[in-house]
Protein backbone atom coordinates (compact mmCIF):
# COMPACT_ATOMS: atom_id res chain seq x y z
CA UNK A 1 0.00 0.00 0.00
CA UNK A 2 2.57 2.14 1.35
CA UNK A 3 5.00 1.46 -2.09
CA UNK A 4 1.69 2.33 -4.42
CA UNK A 5 1.41 5.88 -2.63
CA UNK A 6 5.01 6.62 -3.13
CA UNK A 7 4.90 5.44 -7.24
CA UNK A 8 1.82 7.57 -6.96
CA UNK A 9 3.35 10.82 -6.04
CA UNK A 10 6.26 9.82 -8.80
CA UNK A 11 4.23 9.60 -11.49
CA UNK A 12 2.77 12.97 -10.59
CA UNK A 13 6.24 14.31 -9.87
CA UNK A 14 7.01 13.02 -13.15
CA UNK A 15 4.40 14.40 -14.91
CA UNK A 16 4.28 17.97 -13.56
CA UNK A 17 7.99 18.30 -14.01
CA UNK A 18 7.07 17.99 -17.89
CA UNK A 19 4.67 20.17 -17.77
CA UNK A 20 6.75 22.84 -15.76
CA UNK A 21 9.45 22.51 -18.08
CA UNK A 22 7.38 22.79 -21.37
CA UNK A 23 5.55 26.08 -20.13
CA UNK A 24 9.21 27.53 -19.79
CA UNK A 25 10.34 25.51 -23.01
CA UNK A 26 7.53 27.42 -24.71
CA UNK A 27 7.47 31.18 -22.69
CA UNK A 28 11.75 31.52 -22.32
CA UNK A 29 12.47 32.49 -26.43
CA UNK A 30 9.59 34.89 -26.32
CA UNK A 31 10.75 36.56 -23.17
CA UNK A 32 14.07 36.45 -24.20
CA UNK A 33 13.47 38.47 -27.36
CA UNK A 34 11.06 40.32 -25.32
CA UNK A 35 14.78 41.60 -23.17
CA UNK A 36 17.32 41.72 -25.66
CA UNK A 37 14.95 44.17 -27.54
CA UNK A 38 15.74 46.50 -25.14
CA UNK A 39 19.43 46.00 -25.94
CA UNK A 40 21.79 49.49 -26.31
CA UNK A 41 22.45 50.89 -29.82
CA UNK A 42 25.73 48.95 -30.30
CA UNK A 43 23.85 45.57 -29.16
CA UNK A 44 23.28 42.04 -31.21
CA UNK A 45 21.01 39.90 -31.58
CA UNK A 46 22.40 37.54 -28.42
CA UNK A 47 23.52 38.06 -25.14
CA UNK A 48 24.86 39.55 -23.58
CA UNK A 49 22.87 42.35 -23.70
CA UNK A 50 24.85 45.80 -24.16
CA UNK A 51 23.59 48.47 -21.87
CA UNK A 52 19.52 48.61 -22.00
CA UNK A 53 17.84 51.25 -23.94
CA UNK A 54 14.75 52.37 -26.14
CA UNK A 55 17.23 52.57 -29.19
CA UNK A 56 15.53 50.01 -31.25
CA UNK A 57 11.92 51.21 -30.81
CA UNK A 58 13.00 54.71 -31.50
CA UNK A 59 14.55 53.20 -34.10
CA UNK A 60 11.21 51.82 -35.86
CA UNK A 61 9.15 55.47 -35.10
CA UNK A 62 12.38 56.75 -37.13
CA UNK A 63 12.57 54.75 -39.82
CA UNK A 64 11.27 55.82 -43.33
CA UNK A 65 11.61 53.91 -46.30
CA UNK A 66 12.54 50.91 -46.76
CA UNK A 67 12.31 49.09 -43.68
CA UNK A 68 9.41 51.03 -42.64
CA UNK A 69 7.34 49.22 -40.58
CA UNK A 70 4.01 51.67 -39.92
CA UNK A 71 2.38 51.13 -43.03
CA UNK A 72 2.52 47.17 -43.31
CA UNK A 73 0.94 47.53 -39.29
CA UNK A 74 -1.94 50.00 -40.19
CA UNK A 75 -2.90 47.45 -43.17
CA UNK A 76 -2.47 44.72 -40.94
CA UNK A 77 -5.12 46.06 -38.14
CA UNK A 78 -7.34 47.48 -40.87
CA UNK A 79 -7.17 43.72 -41.62
CA UNK A 80 -8.14 42.03 -38.77
CA UNK A 81 -10.53 44.43 -38.29
CA UNK A 82 -12.46 43.85 -41.51
CA UNK A 83 -12.04 40.05 -40.86
CA UNK A 84 -13.17 40.79 -37.27
CA UNK A 85 -16.79 41.92 -38.25
CA UNK A 86 -17.07 39.74 -41.31
CA UNK A 87 -15.88 36.19 -39.29
CA UNK A 88 -18.75 37.13 -36.82
CA UNK A 89 -21.13 37.97 -38.63
CA UNK A 90 -20.67 35.02 -41.52
CA UNK A 91 -20.49 32.55 -38.21
CA UNK A 92 -23.27 34.03 -36.66
CA UNK A 93 -25.50 33.86 -39.55
CA UNK A 94 -23.57 30.28 -40.85
CA UNK A 95 -24.47 28.65 -36.96
CA UNK A 96 -28.11 30.16 -36.90
CA UNK A 97 -28.91 27.85 -40.17
CA UNK A 98 -27.03 25.00 -38.92
CA UNK A 99 -30.00 25.21 -35.93
CA UNK A 100 -32.55 24.01 -38.51
CA UNK A 101 -30.44 20.83 -39.68
CA UNK A 102 -31.33 21.69 -43.75
CA UNK A 103 -30.97 19.08 -46.26
CA UNK A 104 -26.81 19.20 -46.57
CA UNK A 105 -26.29 20.64 -43.18
CA UNK A 106 -23.93 17.65 -43.23
CA UNK A 107 -21.87 18.74 -46.16
CA UNK A 108 -21.84 22.48 -45.42
CA UNK A 109 -20.73 21.46 -41.78
CA UNK A 110 -17.35 19.93 -43.66
CA UNK A 111 -17.34 22.38 -45.79
CA UNK A 112 -16.68 25.18 -43.72
CA UNK A 113 -14.44 23.10 -41.28
CA UNK A 114 -12.12 22.73 -44.98
CA UNK A 115 -10.86 26.24 -44.46
CA UNK A 116 -9.02 24.75 -40.77
CA UNK A 117 -7.83 22.07 -42.89
CA UNK A 118 -6.81 23.32 -45.90
CA UNK A 119 -2.30 23.75 -45.82
CA UNK A 120 -2.53 27.56 -45.76
CA UNK A 121 0.35 28.03 -48.24
CA UNK A 122 -1.49 25.82 -50.41
CA UNK A 123 -5.13 28.04 -50.62
CA UNK A 124 -3.33 31.49 -51.21
CA UNK A 125 -1.24 29.46 -53.94
CA UNK A 126 -4.69 28.68 -55.37
CA UNK A 127 -5.76 32.00 -54.97
CA UNK A 128 -2.78 33.32 -56.48
CA UNK A 129 -2.57 30.94 -59.80
CA UNK A 130 -6.28 31.29 -60.28
CA UNK A 131 -5.79 35.95 -60.42
CA UNK A 132 -2.50 35.23 -62.53
CA UNK A 133 -4.68 32.71 -65.25
CA UNK A 134 -7.47 35.42 -64.96
CA UNK A 135 -5.80 38.05 -65.41
CA UNK A 136 -6.90 39.88 -61.82
CA UNK A 137 -4.37 41.70 -59.72
CA UNK A 138 -3.91 40.55 -56.32
CA UNK A 139 -4.18 43.15 -53.08
CA UNK A 140 -4.24 42.86 -49.33
CA UNK A 141 -7.81 43.85 -49.05
CA UNK A 142 -9.05 41.50 -51.91
CA UNK A 143 -7.27 38.40 -52.32
CA UNK A 144 -5.63 38.49 -48.53
CA UNK A 145 -9.23 39.31 -47.32
CA UNK A 146 -10.64 36.40 -48.95
CA UNK A 147 -8.01 33.78 -48.00
CA UNK A 148 -8.09 35.37 -44.00
CA UNK A 149 -11.83 34.58 -44.19
CA UNK A 150 -11.62 30.89 -45.13
CA UNK A 151 -9.08 30.34 -42.29
CA UNK A 152 -10.83 32.84 -39.55
CA UNK A 153 -14.32 31.88 -40.01
CA UNK A 154 -14.49 27.80 -39.18
CA UNK A 155 -13.29 29.20 -35.91
CA UNK A 156 -16.10 31.53 -35.31
CA UNK A 157 -18.13 28.78 -37.01
CA UNK A 158 -17.16 26.35 -34.20
CA UNK A 159 -17.27 28.63 -31.52
CA UNK A 160 -21.38 29.54 -32.54
CA UNK A 161 -21.93 26.08 -33.05
CA UNK A 162 -20.59 25.79 -29.31
CA UNK A 163 -23.14 28.76 -28.13
CA UNK A 164 -26.18 27.62 -29.69
CA UNK A 165 -25.60 24.56 -28.21
CA UNK A 166 -26.07 25.21 -25.03
CA UNK A 167 -28.61 27.85 -26.06
CA UNK A 168 -32.37 27.64 -24.37
CA UNK A 169 -34.70 27.25 -27.42
CA UNK A 170 -37.78 27.57 -25.08
CA UNK A 171 -37.01 31.28 -24.38
CA UNK A 172 -37.53 31.53 -27.95
CA UNK A 173 -40.39 29.84 -28.15
CA UNK A 174 -42.05 32.12 -25.37
CA UNK A 175 -41.18 34.78 -27.42
CA UNK A 176 -43.03 33.52 -30.91
CA UNK A 177 -46.11 32.16 -28.30
CA UNK A 178 -45.97 35.90 -27.32
CA UNK A 179 -46.63 36.90 -30.87
CA UNK A 180 -43.35 38.37 -31.69
CA UNK A 181 -42.22 38.08 -35.09
CA UNK A 182 -39.12 35.82 -35.97
CA UNK A 183 -37.25 39.01 -36.64
CA UNK A 184 -37.94 40.94 -33.15
CA UNK A 185 -37.18 37.31 -31.31
CA UNK A 186 -34.06 37.14 -32.94
CA UNK A 187 -32.88 40.62 -32.31
CA UNK A 188 -34.37 40.96 -28.99
CA UNK A 189 -33.81 37.30 -27.58
CA UNK A 190 -31.61 34.94 -29.41
CA UNK A 191 -28.92 37.93 -29.90
CA UNK A 192 -28.29 39.62 -26.79
CA UNK A 193 -27.77 35.81 -24.84
CA UNK A 194 -24.98 34.69 -27.73
CA UNK A 195 -23.43 37.95 -27.96
CA UNK A 196 -20.39 36.57 -26.13
CA UNK A 197 -20.22 34.07 -28.14
CA UNK A 198 -20.22 36.38 -31.40
CA UNK A 199 -17.30 38.68 -29.57
CA UNK A 200 -15.73 35.64 -29.25
CA UNK A 201 -15.75 34.97 -32.91
CA UNK A 202 -14.92 38.55 -33.80
CA UNK A 203 -11.83 37.57 -31.77
CA UNK A 204 -10.56 34.59 -33.49
CA UNK A 205 -11.38 36.96 -36.69
CA UNK A 206 -9.63 39.70 -35.52
CA UNK A 207 -5.63 37.54 -34.14
CA UNK A 208 -5.59 34.64 -36.51
CA UNK A 209 -5.68 37.59 -39.36
CA UNK A 210 -3.78 39.37 -37.66
CA UNK A 211 -0.74 37.01 -37.53
CA UNK A 212 -1.53 35.67 -40.66
CA UNK A 213 1.86 34.74 -42.85
CA UNK A 214 1.06 31.53 -44.54
CA UNK A 215 -1.88 32.55 -46.38
CA UNK A 216 -0.76 36.25 -46.93
CA UNK A 217 2.60 34.77 -48.59
CA UNK A 218 0.89 34.10 -52.50
CA UNK A 219 -1.94 36.36 -52.05
CA UNK A 220 -0.95 39.25 -51.48
CA UNK A 221 0.13 42.35 -53.68
CA UNK A 222 2.79 44.77 -53.72
CA UNK A 223 1.31 45.89 -50.95
CA UNK A 224 2.01 43.73 -47.96
CA UNK A 225 1.03 43.07 -44.56
CA UNK A 226 3.35 42.93 -41.32
CA UNK A 227 4.08 39.41 -40.74
CA UNK A 228 5.34 39.32 -44.83
CA UNK A 229 7.65 42.73 -44.17
CA UNK A 230 8.74 41.05 -40.79
CA UNK A 231 9.62 38.01 -42.90
CA UNK A 232 11.53 39.97 -45.44
CA UNK A 233 13.46 42.08 -42.91
CA UNK A 234 14.47 38.42 -41.60
CA UNK A 235 15.56 36.95 -44.32
CA UNK A 236 18.10 39.74 -45.22
CA UNK A 237 19.25 40.59 -41.97
CA UNK A 238 18.37 39.70 -38.35
CA UNK A 239 18.80 43.27 -36.16
CA UNK A 240 17.29 44.00 -32.48
CA UNK A 241 14.54 45.94 -34.64
CA UNK A 242 13.23 42.73 -35.33
CA UNK A 243 13.27 42.27 -32.01
CA UNK A 244 11.34 45.15 -30.68
CA UNK A 245 8.70 45.09 -33.72
CA UNK A 246 8.14 41.61 -32.67
CA UNK A 247 7.33 42.37 -29.12
CA UNK A 248 5.45 45.53 -29.74
CA UNK A 249 3.33 43.10 -32.62
CA UNK A 250 2.31 40.58 -29.26
CA UNK A 251 1.86 42.98 -27.19
CA UNK A 252 -0.85 44.23 -30.30
CA UNK A 253 -2.27 40.09 -30.28
CA UNK A 254 -2.25 40.08 -26.14
CA UNK A 255 -4.06 43.38 -26.17
CA UNK A 256 -6.68 42.22 -28.42
CA UNK A 257 -7.55 39.22 -26.14
CA UNK A 258 -7.59 41.08 -23.15
CA UNK A 259 -9.81 43.62 -24.88
CA UNK A 260 -12.39 41.20 -26.39
CA UNK A 261 -12.07 38.77 -22.88
CA UNK A 262 -13.46 42.41 -20.74
CA UNK A 263 -16.00 42.90 -23.61
CA UNK A 264 -17.28 39.02 -23.04
CA UNK A 265 -17.34 39.75 -19.37
CA UNK A 266 -19.15 43.40 -19.53
CA UNK A 267 -22.12 41.87 -21.59
CA UNK A 268 -22.52 38.84 -20.05
CA UNK A 269 -22.74 40.65 -16.78
CA UNK A 270 -25.00 43.23 -18.54
CA UNK A 271 -27.45 40.34 -19.87
CA UNK A 272 -27.51 38.48 -16.44
CA UNK A 273 -28.67 41.80 -14.28
CA UNK A 274 -31.25 42.68 -16.84
CA UNK A 275 -32.64 38.80 -16.64
CA UNK A 276 -33.06 39.71 -12.52
CA UNK A 277 -34.92 42.57 -13.66
CA UNK A 278 -37.76 40.98 -14.82
CA UNK A 279 -39.62 39.19 -12.06
CA UNK A 280 -39.65 35.33 -12.64
CA UNK A 281 -42.65 34.42 -14.15
CA UNK A 282 -45.00 31.82 -11.51
CA UNK A 283 -44.79 28.17 -13.64
CA UNK A 284 -46.56 25.67 -12.06
CA UNK B 1 -50.16 26.71 -30.42
CA UNK B 2 -47.11 24.91 -31.79
CA UNK B 3 -44.20 25.94 -31.92
CA UNK B 4 -42.72 27.82 -34.65
CA UNK B 5 -39.50 26.59 -36.31
CA UNK B 6 -36.90 28.19 -38.64
CA UNK B 7 -38.05 27.13 -41.90
CA UNK B 8 -35.25 25.75 -44.63
CA UNK B 9 -35.70 28.52 -47.11
CA UNK B 10 -34.27 30.96 -43.92
CA UNK B 11 -31.36 28.43 -43.44
CA UNK B 12 -30.69 28.48 -47.09
CA UNK B 13 -30.46 32.22 -46.75
CA UNK B 14 -28.44 32.45 -44.06
CA UNK B 15 -26.15 29.89 -44.69
CA UNK B 16 -26.08 30.97 -48.66
CA UNK B 17 -23.30 33.74 -47.86
CA UNK B 18 -20.20 31.59 -45.41
CA UNK B 19 -20.94 28.58 -47.91
CA UNK B 20 -19.89 30.89 -51.03
CA UNK B 21 -16.90 32.12 -49.74
CA UNK B 22 -15.87 28.79 -48.79
CA UNK B 23 -16.23 28.02 -52.77
CA UNK B 24 -14.94 30.67 -54.07
CA UNK B 25 -11.60 31.28 -52.04
CA UNK B 26 -11.12 27.79 -50.89
CA UNK B 27 -12.77 24.82 -53.10
CA UNK B 28 -12.87 26.50 -56.38
CA UNK B 29 -8.67 27.69 -55.85
CA UNK B 30 -7.76 23.98 -55.05
CA UNK B 31 -9.30 22.43 -57.94
CA UNK B 32 -7.82 24.79 -60.12
CA UNK B 33 -4.47 23.72 -58.52
CA UNK B 34 -5.00 19.81 -59.31
CA UNK B 35 -6.15 20.75 -62.72
CA UNK B 36 -2.93 23.08 -63.30
CA UNK B 37 -0.56 20.61 -62.16
CA UNK B 38 -2.04 18.89 -65.35
CA UNK B 39 -0.56 21.64 -67.83
CA UNK B 40 2.32 21.43 -69.80
CA UNK B 41 5.36 22.96 -68.59
CA UNK B 42 5.70 26.11 -70.67
CA UNK B 43 3.21 28.37 -70.78
CA UNK B 44 0.80 29.44 -68.40
CA UNK B 45 -2.93 29.15 -70.45
CA UNK B 46 -6.22 28.06 -70.16
CA UNK B 47 -6.37 26.31 -73.32
CA UNK B 48 -3.19 23.88 -71.90
CA UNK B 49 -3.68 20.17 -73.12
CA UNK B 50 -3.59 18.36 -70.12
CA UNK B 51 -0.66 15.77 -69.68
CA UNK B 52 0.64 13.42 -66.46
CA UNK B 53 4.26 14.37 -67.67
CA UNK B 54 4.97 16.64 -65.13
CA UNK B 55 3.85 13.76 -61.85
CA UNK B 56 6.48 11.49 -63.71
CA UNK B 57 9.14 14.04 -63.80
CA UNK B 58 8.58 14.74 -60.18
CA UNK B 59 8.87 11.05 -59.30
CA UNK B 60 12.05 10.61 -61.49
CA UNK B 61 13.92 13.07 -59.59
CA UNK B 62 15.14 11.33 -56.28
CA UNK B 63 15.77 14.67 -54.50
CA UNK B 64 12.02 15.73 -54.95
CA UNK B 65 11.20 12.55 -53.55
CA UNK B 66 13.64 12.57 -50.80
CA UNK B 67 11.89 15.93 -49.95
CA UNK B 68 8.08 13.81 -49.66
CA UNK B 69 9.67 11.64 -47.64
CA UNK B 70 11.70 13.97 -45.01
CA UNK B 71 8.37 15.84 -44.58
CA UNK B 72 6.03 12.61 -43.87
CA UNK B 73 9.17 11.47 -41.79
CA UNK B 74 9.18 15.20 -39.72
CA UNK B 75 4.78 14.62 -39.23
CA UNK B 76 5.84 11.18 -37.95
CA UNK B 77 8.48 11.86 -35.40
CA UNK B 78 6.76 15.45 -34.52
CA UNK B 79 3.29 13.18 -34.01
CA UNK B 80 5.65 10.75 -31.51
CA UNK B 81 7.13 13.77 -29.18
CA UNK B 82 4.07 15.80 -28.99
CA UNK B 83 1.90 12.65 -28.53
CA UNK B 84 3.81 12.01 -25.88
CA UNK B 85 4.66 15.30 -23.79
CA UNK B 86 0.93 16.44 -24.91
CA UNK B 87 -0.67 13.47 -22.90
CA UNK B 88 1.39 13.64 -19.94
CA UNK B 89 0.39 17.55 -19.92
CA UNK B 90 -3.07 16.95 -20.47
CA UNK B 91 -3.23 13.91 -17.41
CA UNK B 92 -1.43 16.10 -15.51
CA UNK B 93 -3.57 19.09 -15.82
CA UNK B 94 -7.18 17.06 -15.59
CA UNK B 95 -5.74 14.65 -13.07
CA UNK B 96 -3.21 15.74 -10.49
CA UNK B 97 -4.19 19.39 -10.76
CA UNK B 98 -6.88 19.71 -8.26
CA UNK B 99 -6.34 23.83 -7.43
CA UNK B 100 -9.24 25.70 -10.18
CA UNK B 101 -6.75 28.60 -9.39
CA UNK B 102 -3.32 26.54 -10.30
CA UNK B 103 -5.33 24.92 -12.96
CA UNK B 104 -6.42 28.04 -14.56
CA UNK B 105 -3.09 29.47 -14.61
CA UNK B 106 -1.32 26.30 -16.31
CA UNK B 107 -3.97 26.39 -18.78
CA UNK B 108 -3.34 30.10 -19.59
CA UNK B 109 0.34 29.47 -19.48
CA UNK B 110 -0.07 26.62 -22.32
CA UNK B 111 -2.74 28.53 -24.60
CA UNK B 112 -1.71 32.32 -24.36
CA UNK B 113 1.13 31.98 -26.94
CA UNK B 114 -1.02 30.58 -28.94
CA UNK B 115 -3.11 34.06 -30.00
CA UNK B 116 0.47 35.62 -30.73
CA UNK B 117 2.76 35.16 -34.30
CA UNK B 118 3.84 31.90 -35.23
CA UNK B 119 6.49 33.93 -37.11
CA UNK B 120 7.63 36.20 -34.19
CA UNK B 121 7.78 32.89 -31.82
CA UNK B 122 9.65 31.34 -34.85
CA UNK B 123 12.50 34.14 -34.84
CA UNK B 124 12.59 34.29 -31.40
CA UNK B 125 14.05 30.60 -31.64
CA UNK B 126 17.04 31.99 -33.37
CA UNK B 127 18.37 33.91 -30.74
CA UNK B 128 18.29 30.35 -28.66
CA UNK B 129 19.55 28.07 -31.13
CA UNK B 130 22.63 29.98 -32.46
CA UNK B 131 26.29 29.40 -31.87
CA UNK B 132 26.40 31.45 -29.42
CA UNK B 133 22.77 31.14 -28.48
CA UNK B 134 21.04 30.80 -25.21
CA UNK B 135 21.66 27.19 -25.27
CA UNK B 136 24.74 26.90 -25.65
CA UNK B 137 25.87 29.71 -23.55
CA UNK B 138 23.85 27.55 -20.80
CA UNK B 139 25.76 24.68 -21.29
CA UNK B 140 29.25 26.36 -21.77
CA UNK B 141 28.10 27.49 -18.42
CA UNK B 142 27.49 24.42 -16.55
CA UNK B 143 30.38 22.30 -18.34
CA UNK B 144 28.47 19.86 -20.14
CA UNK B 145 30.62 20.92 -23.47
CA UNK B 146 33.52 22.88 -24.07
CA UNK B 147 32.90 23.85 -27.15
CA UNK B 148 29.78 25.52 -28.24
CA UNK B 149 27.29 22.66 -30.34
CA UNK B 150 26.78 24.26 -34.03
CA UNK B 151 24.29 21.56 -34.45
CA UNK B 152 20.79 23.51 -33.42
CA UNK B 153 20.69 26.57 -35.52
CA UNK B 154 20.37 25.48 -39.22
CA UNK B 155 19.45 21.88 -38.94
CA UNK B 156 16.50 19.00 -38.25
CA UNK B 157 16.93 18.99 -34.66
CA UNK B 158 16.21 22.71 -34.80
CA UNK B 159 13.40 22.87 -36.34
CA UNK B 160 11.98 20.25 -34.51
CA UNK B 161 13.08 21.66 -31.24
CA UNK B 162 10.77 24.64 -32.59
CA UNK B 163 7.90 22.90 -33.84
CA UNK B 164 7.56 20.87 -30.61
CA UNK B 165 6.87 24.21 -28.63
CA UNK B 166 4.46 25.50 -31.22
CA UNK B 167 2.48 22.01 -31.79
CA UNK B 168 2.46 20.26 -28.35
CA UNK B 169 -0.90 22.29 -27.21
CA UNK B 170 -2.45 20.78 -30.24
CA UNK B 171 -1.42 17.32 -29.08
CA UNK B 172 -2.70 18.45 -25.40
CA UNK B 173 -6.34 20.17 -26.02
CA UNK B 174 -8.55 17.19 -27.53
CA UNK B 175 -7.09 14.94 -24.44
CA UNK B 176 -7.84 17.04 -21.75
CA UNK B 177 -11.56 17.52 -23.15
CA UNK B 178 -11.56 13.80 -23.10
CA UNK B 179 -10.20 13.36 -20.32
CA UNK B 180 -12.60 15.74 -18.44
CA UNK B 181 -15.47 13.81 -19.78
CA UNK B 182 -14.56 10.20 -17.87
CA UNK B 183 -16.25 9.93 -14.80
CA UNK B 184 -14.62 9.51 -11.37
CA UNK B 185 -16.49 6.54 -10.90
CA UNK B 186 -15.30 4.13 -13.59
CA UNK B 187 -11.30 4.29 -12.45
CA UNK B 188 -12.92 3.92 -8.98
CA UNK B 189 -14.89 0.98 -9.44
CA UNK B 190 -11.87 -0.63 -11.00
CA UNK B 191 -9.78 0.14 -8.19
CA UNK B 192 -12.26 -1.09 -5.85
CA UNK B 193 -12.01 -4.03 -7.75
CA UNK B 194 -8.25 -4.56 -7.10
CA UNK B 195 -7.01 -3.13 -10.29
CA UNK B 196 -3.49 -1.82 -10.27
CA UNK B 197 -3.30 1.75 -11.11
CA UNK B 198 -1.39 0.53 -14.28
CA UNK B 199 -4.27 -1.76 -15.33
CA UNK B 200 -6.72 1.47 -14.85
CA UNK B 201 -4.88 3.72 -17.02
CA UNK B 202 -4.11 1.01 -19.71
CA UNK B 203 -7.57 -0.66 -19.62
CA UNK B 204 -10.01 2.48 -18.71
CA UNK B 205 -8.63 5.90 -19.05
CA UNK B 206 -6.14 5.52 -22.11
CA UNK B 207 -9.05 3.52 -23.98
CA UNK B 208 -11.81 6.01 -23.75
CA UNK B 209 -9.43 9.11 -23.86
CA UNK B 210 -8.25 7.58 -27.74
CA UNK B 211 -10.49 9.81 -29.45
CA UNK B 212 -9.14 12.89 -28.24
CA UNK B 213 -5.40 11.65 -28.77
CA UNK B 214 -6.30 10.36 -32.65
CA UNK B 215 -7.52 14.30 -33.07
CA UNK B 216 -4.39 15.71 -31.48
CA UNK B 217 -2.26 13.22 -33.91
CA UNK B 218 -4.56 14.57 -36.75
CA UNK B 219 -4.07 18.11 -36.00
CA UNK B 220 -0.56 17.91 -35.46
CA UNK B 221 0.04 15.60 -38.43
CA UNK B 222 -1.53 18.34 -40.44
CA UNK B 223 0.11 21.54 -39.30
CA UNK B 224 3.37 19.91 -39.75
CA UNK B 225 3.14 18.53 -43.01
CA UNK B 226 1.73 22.26 -44.07
CA UNK B 227 4.89 23.87 -42.13
CA UNK B 228 6.85 25.60 -44.38
CA UNK B 229 8.34 28.88 -42.21
CA UNK B 230 9.71 26.89 -39.17
CA UNK B 231 12.07 24.92 -42.05
CA UNK B 232 13.11 27.78 -44.11
CA UNK B 233 13.68 30.15 -40.64
CA UNK B 234 15.30 27.47 -38.79
CA UNK B 235 16.94 25.45 -41.78
CA UNK B 236 18.52 28.55 -43.17
CA UNK B 237 16.98 27.51 -46.65
CA UNK B 238 19.59 24.04 -46.37
CA UNK B 239 16.40 21.98 -45.23
CA UNK B 240 12.96 21.68 -47.67
CA UNK B 241 9.70 20.25 -47.18
CA UNK B 242 6.90 20.09 -49.88
CA UNK B 243 5.64 23.85 -48.53
CA UNK B 244 9.19 24.88 -49.07
CA UNK B 245 9.53 23.00 -52.45
CA UNK B 246 6.20 24.86 -53.62
CA UNK B 247 7.56 28.11 -52.57
CA UNK B 248 10.92 27.62 -54.73
CA UNK B 249 9.49 26.24 -57.41
CA UNK B 250 6.33 29.16 -57.88
CA UNK B 251 9.32 32.03 -57.44
CA UNK B 252 11.38 30.24 -60.26
CA UNK B 253 7.91 30.57 -62.68
CA UNK B 254 7.35 26.80 -63.05
CA UNK B 255 3.82 27.11 -61.95
CA UNK B 256 2.65 23.48 -63.04
CA UNK B 257 5.57 21.61 -61.57
CA UNK B 258 4.56 23.89 -58.24
CA UNK B 259 0.78 22.63 -58.40
CA UNK B 260 2.17 19.06 -58.90
CA UNK B 261 4.17 19.20 -55.53
CA UNK B 262 0.57 20.97 -54.13
CA UNK B 263 -1.22 18.03 -55.26
CA UNK B 264 1.10 15.67 -53.69
CA UNK B 265 1.27 17.70 -50.51
CA UNK B 266 -2.53 17.49 -50.25
CA UNK B 267 -3.21 13.86 -51.01
CA UNK B 268 -0.37 12.60 -48.64
CA UNK B 269 -2.43 14.87 -45.69
CA UNK B 270 -5.49 13.16 -47.00
CA UNK B 271 -3.86 9.71 -47.20
CA UNK B 272 -2.68 10.89 -43.52
CA UNK B 273 -6.08 11.43 -41.76
CA UNK B 274 -7.61 8.74 -43.51
CA UNK B 275 -5.46 6.13 -41.69
CA UNK B 276 -5.59 8.19 -39.01
CA UNK B 277 -9.62 7.74 -38.84
CA UNK B 278 -9.35 3.75 -39.21
CA UNK B 279 -7.69 3.93 -35.66
CA UNK B 280 -10.91 5.36 -34.09
CA UNK B 281 -14.40 6.43 -34.95
CA UNK B 282 -14.36 10.16 -34.42
CA UNK B 283 -17.53 10.82 -33.80
CA UNK B 284 -17.16 9.50 -30.19
CA UNK B 285 -15.36 12.29 -29.28
CA UNK B 286 -17.50 13.95 -26.80
CA UNK B 287 -19.11 10.65 -25.06
CA UNK B 288 -18.86 10.44 -21.89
Amino acid sequence: MIAWRTRQRLVKGALGAVTVLFLAYQWLPMLTMAVLSFTGPEGGTTFPMRGVSLHWYRELLRVQMVDDFKPPLARSVALALACSVTTAALALAAAQAMRARFLGSRIYFYLILLGVMAPGLLVGFGVALLARALGLGLAWYTSTFAVHIVWTLPFGFLTMLAVFNRFDRRLEEAALTLRATHWTTFWRITFPLVLPGVIGAALFGFTLSYDEFARSLFATGPEQTLPLVIYAQFDRQLQPTLYAIGAVTTAVSLGAVALFACLVRLFRRRTLTRARAVPAPNIP
Amino acid sequence: MSTRRERPPTSYALAGPAGLWMLVALVVPTLFIVWVSLWVARGFTLASPLTLANYGKFFARPAYVHVLGDTVQQALVMMVITGVVGYSIAYFLVVHVRRPGLQLALFLGLVVPFWTSALIRTIAWIPFLGVNGVINQALLAIGAVDRPVEAFLFSRAGITLAQVSFYTLLATGPVVYTLRNIPRSLPEAAQCLRATPLHVFWLITFPLTLPGVVIGQILVFLNVMADFATAQAIGGHKYAFLGNLVILLYESGQFSFAAVVSVLLMTTMLLGVALLLKVVDIRRFGEP
